[in-house]
């Protein structure tokens, strides 16, 4: 096997005194998409917040395509291809559909060829090319989801993290969104990474697994190999 | 006094601190009999009383519910006028100046709580500013008071600064009491909660609204006395003078200085503020520039305040009240997570 | 009907005057109390500038726009990003500190004398100052230019924030700015361009003052509380409502005359605050 994509090594991440993350390792490799799985406050959102940039690690080391990314500002790694898509869309609400899509080409290596990024993004979710010329706060929360999405790919990234992208939507609509996410990852190779707190739709999309709990990553492996009944143990931590 | 130690935190109080707060005022209060202080010396004290109480109005306010207020100069201004018309309109004498300067402050922080109170942060320190603004604007072109021209304070026989003096230092003490025990109450707690985190204060089961109407008034009160004997000291009062924000950026360096949301911190801003004014006039036109730089210095490198430093330095607390504000703002960091 | 007149033309102004603090406002999360000083330094600079070269105020801002720009720019990455790190209250009272600094080095500067831009040019260039209407009513030359170099200003600054990719970032970061940073936007830059980029308009409103009325060092109290008004009356961030502010603000001074203009404008300031504080072109 050749280097992983993304190496994280006993990464710790605190709120003031409070630990959140004590100790996480995973690995990720090119091309797959993995899930990470966790109930509430597994300390998920801290680890990916943490390797995108917007939250400091207190120890540990983050490796992208085998360069040391740790605590590197959020803009520096979007631009070097790894972008988050946070929890709760955070569209920016006061611009427009497409001014939304356009932010995401704001890194200057995703600056060429925005025409066809943007239209590849409007084929994925053609609803967005009808509502291109409304204010984002105005979307349903599927919507403001694909927006954040299709943001994301315009950064032109090699590995995406979708952090509980499931949140608060339609049991269709996740259905859809995932949907497009795997057709993402097998069209193009994408690399992708998916925060999850239900287990068998992690299991059924990620080809490997992370399950963590109470901020260390506590069982890694194939999904199919684990099986469902491991992971939740692992989940529950019984 | 809370004798109770909060975690590894020292408090130092009970007898010995009574104690020596006696004696540092019984020194204050013997000073100008002993001929030991030249009457220079004795009209700094004097200022630095006042600043005293004007810092310790303030940092109630800002330091412990979180209200920054940049209008203090209007209860200061209408202070100096009620004492102004008075003596002067009314020929009658200085104290009941101060009871009606006192009165009419404490009528009107009333009547602008029910305004500014509807705002928040940033727009309350704005409106509390243009309130200042707004009355300065009015006594300039208000005959009553006759306009733009200033008064006088007619008194005979016309206090000596020697009594003033007094006035102040009595002032001073009653404002420290009360603010203390004020925040010791139950009324302080949940203020203090509400501060450092809004739903811990609901909690505690005191009624915000009345309690932060009762710190505006009482900061109104102390500032208007202050303001009064400030202007029975002066003699003359103008309304650029009066409502200047001049005094309110005083106060601020003071609290900001000697450590804001501690009870010892105006005591000492008003000390070294007054110390370096009275330096610093011998270069005219660069006292509030060097003040202004000392200020900003101070709240990027000690953003406690000297007595908030020391205290987080060495672990004490003088004059302690009691808060549980770190468990609570654990609390809520854990549930911000994830 | 000549005070609707007087007070839309000066409405120009006091819309120039917030828009500049408007963006601090929304886009930093500041209030910028030394605004005022900011602009009455325009005023000094213009004045002085065109003195010096003997040319009309108008070029100065050749000199003194970037100049206000680079030291908006400083002053951010310098000062106010540092304080911000540590809240909202210090930062408040940095720009307090820093107003009060300001104010006293222009008093040591430039003296406390009433000071005013030479506008002479306006009667070599048209050979009069007032243009009569129709039923006895004029407008002042003087002040139709202000209104155009205000408009002018405030439009540039909207075509900018909506089509560029600098002016998109900026509106990024004021609606999110952690989602702001994933696509790649510097916080602290894009802080620092917005200061730089208020400091300029600060430049722009500095020199119509000085053409329009006398100044002096301690002027910028009421202008920056003049700022405050169209901010909160146009709501956060809103560039159209802080153009109807400004002429609410104009109309109110020229009605209330000399004494009691400003008055009636602190009067509808505070009754805002109480009564709509997110202004009145928020939802």
């Amino acid at each position: 096997m050749s280097e992983p994509m993304l190496k994280v090594e006993g990464v710790q991440a605190k709120y003031g005194d409070f630990i959140a993350v004590h100790s996480a390792s995973l690995d990720v490799p090119q091309g797959k998409i993995v899930s990470v799985i966790g109930a509430n406050g597994a300390g998920k959102s801290t680890l990916m917040d943490t390797i995108a940039g917007i939250h400091k690690a207190s120890a540990g080391k983050v490796y992208f395509k085998g360069e040391d990314i740790t605590n590197l500002p959020a803009e520096k790694i979007v631009t070097r291809g790894l972008s988050l898509v946070p929890q709760g869309s955070r569209c920016f609400i006061r611009m427009t559909v497409e001014d939304n899509l356009i932010m995401g080409s704001f890194p200057k290596n995703a600056r060429a060829g925005v025409k066809d990024t943007l239209d590849m993004v409007y084929t994925l979710f053609p609803v967005l090319k009808e509502k291109r010329n409304d204010l984002s706060g105005s979307l349903s929360g599927g919507q403001r989801q694909m927006v954040a999405v299709g943001r994301a790919l315009m950064t032109k990234p090699e590995l995406i993290l979708f952090d509980e992208i499931s949140l608060g939507l339609a049991p269709t609509i996740i259905k859809d969104i995932y949907a497009t996410i795997k057709k993402i990852n097998k069209d193009t190779g994408l690399t992708i990474v998916l925060v999850e707190q239900d287990t068998k739709r992690a299991i059924k999309t990620g080809e490997i697994s992370h399950v963590m709990l109470k901020g260390n990553v506590v069982l890694s492996g194939n999904s199919a190999e684990l099986g469902e009944e491991e992971i939740k143990k692992a989940y529950f931590g019984i | 006094m809370d004798n109770k130690p909060r975690g590894t935190v020292k408090v130092f109080g009970g007898t010995p601190l009574i104690i020596i707060c006696v004696i540092a005022i019984a020194l204050l209060a013997i000073l100008p009999m002993t001929g030991v202080i030249t009457s220079n010396g004795q009209r700094y004290l004097l200022k630095i009383f006042l600043y005293c109480a004007l810092g310790i109005a303030w940092n109630l306010m800002s330091g412990y519910t979180g209200m920054t207020s940049l209008g203090q100069q209007s209860f200061i201004g209408i202070a100096g006028y009620a004492l102004c018309v008075v003596t002067t309109t009314y020929h009658l004498g200085y104290a009941m100046g101060f009871f009606v300067g006192a009165v009419i402050a404490g009528v009107i922080s009333l009547g602008l709580a029910v305004i500014l109170f509807r705002m928040r942060g940033m727009y309350f320190a704005i409106a509390t500013w243009v309130v200042a603004e707004a009355l300065k604007t009015w006594f300039t072109s208000w005959s009553y008071v006759n306009m733009g021209g200033g008064m006088s304070v007619t008194v005979s026989p016309y206090p000596r600064t020697g009594s003033i003096y007094y006035m102040a230092l009595v002032l001073v003490i009653a404002a420290f009491i009360v603010v203390y025990f004020l925040l010791k109450s139950k009324i302080g707690l949940g203020l203090t909660a509400m501060r450092d985190d809004a739903d811990a204060a609901s909690s505690v089961g005191v009624n915000i609204f009345k309690s932060k109407l009762l710190c505006f008034v009482i900061c109104a009160v102390i500032t208007a006395v202050a303001g009064a004997i400030f202007y029975l000291n002066k003699g003359t009062i103008y309304p650029s003078a009066g409502f200047d924000i001049g005094w309110t950026v005083s106060i601020v360096f003071i609290v900001i200085i000697g450590g804001i949301g501690t009870m010892l911190g105006p005591i000492l801003g008003a000390f070294i503020y007054v110390i370096l004014e009275e330096t610093l006039s011998h270069y005219p036109g660069w006292s509030n520039i060097i003040l202004g730089i000392i200020a900003i210095l101070v709240i990027l490198f000690l953003p406690d305040g000297i007595i908030g430093t020391l205290q987080k330095k060495l672990n004490f607390e003088i004059f302690s009240q009691r808060r549980f504000s770190e468990s609570k703002a654990k609390k809520k960091i854990a549930a911000k997570s994830e | 009907m000549q005070i609707v007149i007087s007070g839309i033309l000066l409405g120009g102004i006091y819309a120039l005057l917030g828009v500049g603090m408007t963006m601090i406002f929304g886009i930093v999360k500041l209030t910028n109390l030394a605004h005022g000083e900011f602009v009455i330094i325009g005023s000094y600079l213009s004045t002085i500038l065109a003195k010096a070269m003997g040319v009309s105020p108008i070029w100065s801002l050749i000199i003194t726009v970037p100049l206000l720009f680079v030291v908006g720019i400083v002053l951010q990455y310098g000062l106010i990003n540092r304080v911000m790190l540590k809240g909202s209250e210090p930062a408040l009272l940095v720009t307090f500190g820093l107003s009060i600094i300001l104010q006293d080095a222009m008093l040591l500067l430039f003296s406390a004398d009433a000071q005013h831009a030479n506008i002479s040019f306006i009667k070599n260039i048209f050979g009069r100052e007032n243009i009569s209407l129709p039923g006895g009513l004029y407008v002042s030359i003087l002040d139709v230019l202000i209104l155009i170099i205000s408009l002018v200003t405030i439009g540039v600054l909207t075509i900018f924030l909506r089509k560029t990719y600098l002016g998109k970032s900026i509106r990024a970061t004021s609606d999110d700015t952690q989602a702001a940073s994933l696509m790649g936007v510097s916080v602290k830059k894009t802080y620092a361009i917005a200061m730089g980029i208020a400091m300029a308009t600060a430049a722009i409103a500095g020199m119509c003052v000085a053409m329009r009325w006398t100044f002096y060092p301690s002027s910028g109290g009421s202008y920056l509380l003049i700022a405050f008004g169209v901010v909160v009356i146009g709501g956060m961030g809103s560039i159209p409502g802080t153009l109807v502010a400004g002429l609410i603000f104009g109309i109110a001074q020229v009605a209330g005359g000399a004494n009691y203009g400003m008055l009636i404008s602190y009067i509808i300031l505070i009754a805002m605050l109480a009564i709509r504080p997110q202004g009145l072109f928020s939802k």
